[in-house]
């Protein structure tokens, strides 16, 4: 009942799609009142088939039906309820459910955008079409080679043997199922972190629907821009959060003290992370100078390419070995697809390039544009660094069997000066003037946030810190930042004068005043936290390795690790042993912290979860090495004010909030202002 | 004039910074360079999934790590370190590939995307000469 009930909707979310594709098609190419009231019903019928799918999915978890295939092998009756909702997307068939149901509500919200304007929004029309058949595939996935609801026709005593893709098959349930994996149900990051990372990933559709829209209607100019503009900011904002929920997640979990390994996965979302930036960048380029007209459209394909390949490294198997993609059968369907994508809109752009190539050109490289010049040259070569690290060693086993690696120390050594050039780019960018900027302006908008940070960067000296990366860390993140408040402390003051108001009150209006540029400052502020916290944390890491005996100590960065005990306990869903560890710092007992290695029900792989001891000053993370009756083994890091990565992560993130929620004081309504 | 005189204390002010700044930067990390570890990073665990040996808790990450240990105490340098092991274990096993062979190409098209990015900005750049011409 509950696999037919979640088939029928994903039915009726496709043959919604396909209703979308030829309603958005009338409506863009004859746009009256009628033809766009008729998109409703497609629009409506995607998202309810989308969430009776979900729906459907989670009441079946809830239920431990394990009739159904995808709940007999990814959840069991003892898995806790939070990980029961959260394995609905723990694994392939599931995420696409949850991918199918927020491009349903992006889809939707899309449609409301058009309904307003209607009827003449041909471009909102436009982008509902491309919308439709980008459903179309996902749905039309759903119905073959990844349905979700397959049922079981041959049980294992625990889990699915094999199932079937019709319903009113004879069904066999297993009495119980295989549980999520144990990665997977460690932590609550695991409930919160794909949900965010999707609406980040799927929303990115959204603009690419309207770059398609404007050029199947031959219209260039910045309307398309500026219609998606704001889907573009969520968007990004929402993969931003994902991406640093998923570092705090690998931070939590997995028990090796890091929390970015340049692993394939974690690139996938990285990649369209760093062109859709260079997106949100030019963008502001073409809409206040002009330029760069044909390269947006290159960024959005690329952007939404990306989202692709990413889906298809992370979920067909290839990252484990680029031979096991063909045994999955999403991998291949994944790829057509994005050979697709990818011919059709750069065929579309190149048959449409006299619209787009006749942008003005630069006057000076030593001016705004100028310096979003270079961030979009570093962004995309860093993109380049990325995908080509991640893909070449694929594309060498794929042809040749050989295996070459590619690893953490050549990305690193290629982000480490790209990241210091964006940093640089980002500090004296939003200061400098449009068209030609004059060295003395600019000068006096740097001169005192350049004296600040390299008085930051003497006291590190002089504390002993001169490690270089530390050094230039420090730097080049305190002169960002404290060009930001020299910026705004100068705005707000000038207000403050000419309102005669009081000086919080001129912040709070001069930042409401352009609520683009000041999110956008908002967003850099947080990225200079979020480097400092990376200079910082890497380079005065303490790491040590210490096997104790119960009651005796160890001292690792100050604190004097005692260790009390062993404890075990059998939980619902696992086994948890753990060493009870009492803290102390200057003879004082500051804490105690329990390590432990978790055992989930069938999976042998213990599962390392570290304690973090966490302080204003830094991170005392402990994971478990290994445990015995007489002694334990137990990895020690120290990491000094690790915290700013979080909070500038999230600071970065949320500040797309501030250009979109927040209002303008008063009288002007205009309704689309642009960031900087 | 005492403007004047603030500014110039505030320009030697900056000034003094960048020196103690610079200074630190000749000096270096008082920290003694960790062969082991930064060896360690570089050289993938063969049977774990692209972990470092250095990250892997496996057995056979550890004997490795070990041998590394003993080279390094006996004084052989890193490339004889990186080769012994990839003689050993095949290419697959650098995490940092070498600027030859089969991994030239993973260095030269970044560089390849670099050049291309910085020609194609400036062939946008409008000529000083032609500027009116072109409005």
């Amino acid at each position: 009942m509950t696999a037919t009930i979640g088939l029928l909707g994903i039915l009726l979310a496709a043959a919604s799609s396909l209703g979308l594709m030829l309603q958005g098609y009338r409506a863009m190419r004859w746009p009256t009142l009628r033809s766009t009231a008729l998109l409703r019903g497609p629009a409506l019928g995607i998202l309810l088939g989308a969430a009776a799918a979900m729906g459907a999915l989670e009441v079946g978890i809830l239920r431990d039906n394990f009739s159904i295939e995808y709940i007999a092998d990814n959840s069991a009756s003892t898995t806790p309820i939070v990980f029961k909702l959260a394995s609905a997307w723990a694994a392939l068939e599931g995420s696409i459910v949850l991918w199918g149901l927020v491009l349903a509500t992006y889809v939707y919200l899309v449609y409301r955008q058009v309904a307003r304007r209607a009827p003449e929004d041909r471009l909102g029309a436009g982008a509902l079409l491309v919308l439709g058949v980008i459903c179309l595939f996902f749905f039309g996935m759903m119905l073959t080679v990844s349905n979700p609801f397959r049922v079981c026709v041959e049980a294992g005593s625990i889990g699915c043997i094999s199932g079937s893709n019709v319903p009113w098959a004879d069904v066999m349930a297993p009495l119980e199922g295989r549980g999520p994996n144990p990665l997977l149900q460690n932590h609550l990051l695991m409930a919160i972190h794909p949900p965010m990372l999707y609406l980040g990933y799927v929303g990115m559709a959204v603009p690419f629907a309207y770059a398609m829209s404007a050029l199947l209607l031959g219209r260039g100019g910045s309307d398309w821009l500026k219609q998606s503009r704001a889907w573009t900011l969520i968007a990004w904002g929402f993969l931003t959060t994902g991406i640093v929920l998923g570092g705090l997640w690998s931070y939590e979990v997995l028990g090796w003290g890091g929390y970015w390994a340049w692993d394939p996965v974690e690139n996938a979302s990285f990649l369209p992370w760093l062109t859709a930036t260079a997106f949100v960048h030019s963008s502001v380029v073409q809409q206040r100078r002009g330029m760069l007209q044909a390269w947006n459209f290159v960024l959005v394909i690329a952007t939404f390419a990306l989202t692709i390949l990413g889906t298809f490294l992370t979920r067909s198997g290839v990252i484990v070995s680029v031979h096991s993609f063909t045994q999955s059968a999403i991998g291949p369907v994944l790829l057509w697809f994005l050979l697709i994508v990818l011919v059709a809109s750069f065929g579309l752009f190149a048959s449409r390039i006299g619209v787009v190539a006749s942008s003005p050109r630069l006057e000076s490289l030593a001016s705004r544009e100028g310096v979003f010049l270079l961030n979009n040259l570093l962004l995309t070569l860093f993109a380049a660094v990325v995908l080509i690290g991640t893909l070449y060693p694929m594309f060498v086993e794929a042809f040749s069997g050989d295996q070459v690696g590619v690893g953490p120390p050549f990305f690193n050594r290629m982000a480490i000066p790209l990241s210091f050039g964006l940093l640089l780019a980002m500090g004296i960018g939003p200061i400098t003037p449009y068209r030609a900027a004059r060295a003395s302006v600019v000068w006096e908008r740097i001169r005192v946030p350049l004296r600040l940070a390299l008085g930051a960067g003497a006291a590190a000296v002089v504390l002993r810190h001169r490690s270089p990366l530390l050094l230039l860390g420090v730097l080049t993140s305190t002169f960002v930042a404290f060009v930001i408040v020299r910026n705004l402390y100068r705005s707000a003051r000038m207000m403050a004068e000419k309102r005669e108001i009081g000086l919080a009150a001129a912040v709070l209006r001069v930042t409401r005043n352009d609520t683009g540029y000041w999110g956008g400052q908002i967003a850099h502020f947080g990225v200079a936290l979020m480097a400092l916290g990376i200079a910082v944390s890497a380079a005065l890491t303490v790491e040590a390795e210490v096997t104790l005996r119960q009651g005796e100590s160890a001292t690792v960065a100050d604190y004097e690790l005692t260790y009390l005990g062993q404890f075990s306990r059998q939980e619902p869903n696992r086994f948890v042993i753990g060493a009870d560890l009492l803290l102390s710092k200057d003879g004082r007992a500051v804490g105690r912290q329990q390590p432990r290695l978790n055992q989930y029900g069938t999976f042998s792989q213990n599962i390392a979860t570290p304690a973090v001891e966490i302080t204003p000053t830094g991170d005392l993370y402990l994971s478990l090495a290994s445990i015995n009756a007489e002694r334990v083994v137990v990895e020690v890091w120290w990491f000094p004010y690790i915290w700013l990565v979080w909070v500038g992560g999230f600071t970065t993130g949320l500040a797309v909030l501030w250009s979109r929620l927040v209002r303008k004081p008063s009288r002007d309504t205009q309704p689309e202002q642009v960031a900087a | 004039m005492k403007l004047g005189y603030r500014r110039l204390a505030g320009s030697a002010l900056t000034l003094a910074f960048a020196v103690i700044v610079v200074v630190g930067f000749v000096q270096g990390d008082p920290r003694p360079e960790d062969r082991v570890a930064s060896l360690g990073a570089s050289i993938k665990c063969p049977v774990c999934q692209g972990e470092a040996i250095i990250d892997s808790p496996s057995p056979t990450a550890e004997a490795m790590m070990e041998v590394v240990e003993q080279k390094v105490a006996a004084g052989e340098t890193d490339q004889q370190i990186i080769s012994y092991f990839q003689s050993r274990f095949g290419e697959g096993i650098l995490l940092d590939p070498p600027l030859a062979g089969k991994t030239l190409a993973v260095w030269l098209l970044p560089a390849l995307v670099a050049a291309g990015g910085v020609w194609m900005i400036l062939s946008r750049r409008r000529a000083p000469a032609s500027a009116e011409a072109v409005r």
